[in-house]
């Protein structure tokens, strides 16, 4: 076995950790990995590290960070060690997230259309129709085939047996999938002998299958569609990646201030004037996008957007008002949704969830403050959240007031050790750091998830959140064939 | 394309040129000073007014500075933030647009404004002081280097149109204002100091502006080795064939508004065209004489005030979120620059950023 990995301490019993099995032995499908980097120096690593470094620089690869004066980007924190997932584990992820994909999209299908779910009482429905993400003015709106959620990207984890379970729902705009993409290319910079070694399933097909799926939504199958990208603008933390998906796609990249709407139709304004478009993948969350409709004080949005919508003269991937689905007390439900609209057991868990709303599951809260993650309903990013174990008496009483004040936005859910990957914390040591996985799925006239997605690494020592905006990174996520 | 795409590419490629200028500019007063041997212990301040004047932001320099020294006035044209024309802001706003069209450039084109941006992080004024020479030259080859990526990466369309437009009209008023300060420096010392007129330490003033626009070699091989200043400003803005003269300069914008609007010699389509036209015809016949007859501090003015008005037509012209009238005067108020600093145009996006996470 390698040097790092011989100084590696893999905490198995505690934890349960991608590599190093609980009898302290190297999964299988990591063994010509260990030994290829059994042959590397930490000199070999530190050059490596300059090369990736280096591409990641020169293409401008940044995010920003919010409530910080300091520069206003960063380089998204990279790590070395790529993740290996077996084929036949991403077959099971994959069953499971079209069949959580189908059934959610049905309910999103039934909540704006005839509520059958709610009628019988599968769901209260005061969760629903209380949601600040349930858009009323949709209701008997008609999305082209049907569809509501063409892009999601789930969070996925793993708790301490290896059981791959679902921790989010991302309905509405989520990000990543550039990195997921940029990664793949820097390890090949870096490493481009581990490529012969493993059979790695390719990932560099996203973007097409991202415009197929955005052109097979488009309203006017006559017509070869035009398809944008909406972005809220440079100064937004997810920039990089609406400019690399709409050069990927070799599609306009837009702002709200590049599209016109003229009788409900929307135009670019172009250097020859106003050009049709069909289909806009918008990346502006649905309070910016209209200022007629939604919040009036929207610079990013466009006017007269919505009732083109609703007019059935563009389409708007994701569809409005998908949120109300991925909403942090709806997902308690999605085990019983996927039941009630396939009639299937879910092939995916839920990560055991206890609601706020409910008087006895408050109770169970109020008294295990210490114990448990604590999120609000509605927030991403890591924002508005309690981890237990790592928190003040103060911040708990907080938190306990926030909660009783308003049950409806709050749900609590046991400290999910999640699963551990030896990462590089400097490029001397490995460490075990936590780990997520958000595979990217695209729903248009097929379901398509390419094989992998982005692995999130925590690569603060012990820190359990990896979102990007909280000081997380990632690696590559290979999905092999044995 | 959309507008917003040809505005930043218009930007982008103008203020690449506008440093690439500034440091030829500092570049060839180092090596003057040196020629003269006035560098240190005393610095002659006139000849670092000069090129502030060129800048022509005389009042923001002294809002800030005490005096016109080697030092202040690197400081001023290289680092100064608060300066939207030094060669760190022009680089750093060339890069804000490229950013914002990331999608629509070559992924080079994008490599090479963002190397150059990070390599002026790490400078240190010290550098520069110790090195001039090297840093100037870095400059203006990282312009020249992104001039060839753009050329050899980047599809000959109306992008790279815009791009040629944006570069031309920005060199031709460098050029016209590089020669307007120098001819009221040399006039104003031949005044004070009759005696040095006729004197080698012109001959090597003008050789200077001739360097500035790396066209020392160019004009000997048209002009021999007779240089005095009715040929050089003949050859800088007259000549049909170097790339740094004001006619060429021009001849190449208009080529290049052409190629995106489908106009031609007898018929123009829109005032940009139209104006870029007329100015083109008229350097194509003017002699030196004429530009004398009018005065040459007149006549650059002019030169410059023409300029830009042809950026404004065609900012309203293609820009603009709304099809103008066309009209030929009175267009002050459309206006999108919230302010004109020092009188050169600058880019502004609008104010308002929403942030949205």
């Amino acid at each position: 076995m390698s040097r790092f990995f011989e100084r590696y301490e893999a905490d198995a019993v505690r934890f349960f950790d991608e590599v190093i099995s609980k009898e302290g032995i190297p999964r299988p499908h990591y063994n010509k990995l260990l030994h290829r980097f059994g042959q590397f120096s930490i000199d070999d690593i530190k050059a490596r590290r300059e090369i990736v470094n280096i591409f990641f620089r020169n293409q401008g690869i940044t995010f920003t960070v919010y409530g910080e004066d300091e520069g206003v980007e960063r380089i998204f924190p990279f790590d070395l060690i790529p993740r290996v997932v077996p084929a036949h584990e991403w077959q099971t992820i994959e069953k499971g997230l079209v069949q959580r994909i189908k059934a959610l999209n049905e309910f999103l299908y039934d909540i704006y259309h005839t509520q059958k779910i709610l009628k019988d009482k599968i769901i209260p429905p005061e969760l629903i129709l209380g949601s600040q993400h349930f858009r009323r003015e949709f209701v008997g709106v008609n999305p082209p085939l049907g569809i509501y959620i063409h892009i999601t990207g789930s969070d996925i984890i793993r708790d301490g047996a290896g059981n791959y379970l679902v921790l989010e729902d991302n309905l509405r705009t989520p990000s990543g999938v550039s990195y997921m993409l940029q990664n793949r290319q820097a390890m090949k910079r870096a490493f481009p002998v581990l490529f012969d070694k493993y059979k790695i399933r390719p990932i560099e097909n996203y973007p097409q299958e991202l415009l197929r799926t955005l052109q097979e939504i488009s309203p006017d199958s006559r017509r070869e569609p035009n398809v944008v990208v909406l972005t809220p603008g440079i100064y937004n933390s997810a920039y990089f990646e609406h400019s690399f998906l709409a050069r990927q796609m070799g599609v306009e990249l837009t702002e709200g201030k590049d599209l016109v709407v003229n009788d409900n139709k929307v135009y670019t304004r172009t250097t020859r004037g106003l050009e049709r478009v069909d289909v806009i993948y918008r990346r502006v969350d649905d309070a910016f996008l209209d200022p007629l409709v939604f919040r009036p004080d929207s610079k990013l949005g466009v006017a007269g957007l919505v009732n083109a919508y609703r007019k059935g003269n563009v389409t708007l991937a994701n569809a409005i008002g998908t949120g109300v689905a991925d909403d942090k007390v709806i997902y308690s439900f999605v085990p019983a949704i996927i039941k009630y609209y396939l009639g299937e057991d879910p092939i995916l868990q839920n990560v055991p969830t206890w609601l706020a709303s409910n008087p006895s599951d408050l109770k169970y809260i109020l008294e295990n403050l210490g114990s448990l993650v604590v999120k609000a309903a509605n927030e991403s990013g890591g924002y508005g959240m309690l981890v237990g174990p790592e928190s003040t008496i103060e911040q708990q009483e907080t938190f306990a007031e926030m909660i009783v004040a308003n049950p409806r936005n709050y749900i609590a859910q046991p400290t999910i050790s999640l699963s551990r990957h030896p990462s590089f914390f400097n490029d001397t040591d490995l460490w075990g750091c936590h780990i997520d996985l958000r595979p990217y799925v695209l729903y248009g006239k097929t379901v398509t998830i390419v094989p992998g997605g982005l692995t999130r690494v925590a690569l603060k020592r012990g820190s359990l959140v990896v979102n990007s905006s909280q000081g997380g990174g990632s690696k590559d996520t290979w999905v092999v064939d044995e | 394309m959309l507008s917003r795409v040809a505005e930043s590419l218009f930007w982008m490629s103008r203020y690449f040129e506008r440093a690439e200028n500034t440091a030829r500019f500092l570049d060839v007063n180092f090596n003057l000073l040196l020629d003269l041997n006035k560098i240190t212990p005393i610095e002659n301040p006139n000849y670092w007014i000069a090129l502030i004047l060129v800048t022509s932001d005389k009042v923001r320099f002294n809002n800030q500075y005490n005096e016109y020294t080697a030092r202040s006035v690197t400081d001023y044209l290289v680092f100064n933030k608060d300066n939207p024309n030094s060669i760190i802001s022009c680089i750093g706003l060339a890069r804000e647009n490229a950013r914002s069209i990331i999608e629509s450039i070559s992924s080079e084109m994008w490599e090479q404004v963002n190397n150059l941006y990070h390599y002026l992080q790490n400078i240190t004024p010290q550098y520069v002081h110790n090195d001039p020479y090297s840093f100037y030259k870095e400059i203006k080859n990282a312009s020249h280097l992104f001039q060839g990526i753009t050329d050899n990466t980047f599809s000959h369309n109306e992008g790279w149109d815009f791009i040629q437009i944006a570069k031309y009209l920005e060199r031709s008023d460098n050029i016209a204002r590089l020669i307007d300060v120098k001819y009221h420096m040399l006039l104003s010392e031949a005044q004070s100091q009759p005696e040095i007129v006729e004197g080698s330490e012109d001959i090597i003033q003008w050789m200077a502006v001739l360097k500035s626009c790396s066209a020392l070699e160019a004009f000997r091989k048209v002009y021999l080795s007779k240089i005095d200043p009715d040929n050089i400003l003949r050859f800088l803005i007259l000549d049909r064939t170097f790339p740094r003269s004001i006619n060429f300069s021009v001849c190449a914008a208009e080529d290049a508004l052409w190629r995106i609007s489908g106009s031609s010699r007898h018929r123009y389509v829109n005032n940009a065209d139209r104006l870029i036209g007329k100015m083109e015809a008229e350097l194509s016949y003017t002699a030196i004489e004429d530009i004398y007859a009018k005065g040459l501090h007149v006549y650059l003015e002019d030169l410059e005030q023409r300029l830009v008005k042809v950026g404004e037509q065609v900012h309203l012209t293609y820009f603009a979120y709304h099809t103008p009238e066309i009209e030929s005067s009175d267009i002050a108020e459309a206006l999108p620059f919230t302010g004109i600093a020092g009188g050169r145009p600058n880019w502004s996006q609008a104010q308002q950023h929403q942030q949205q996470q």
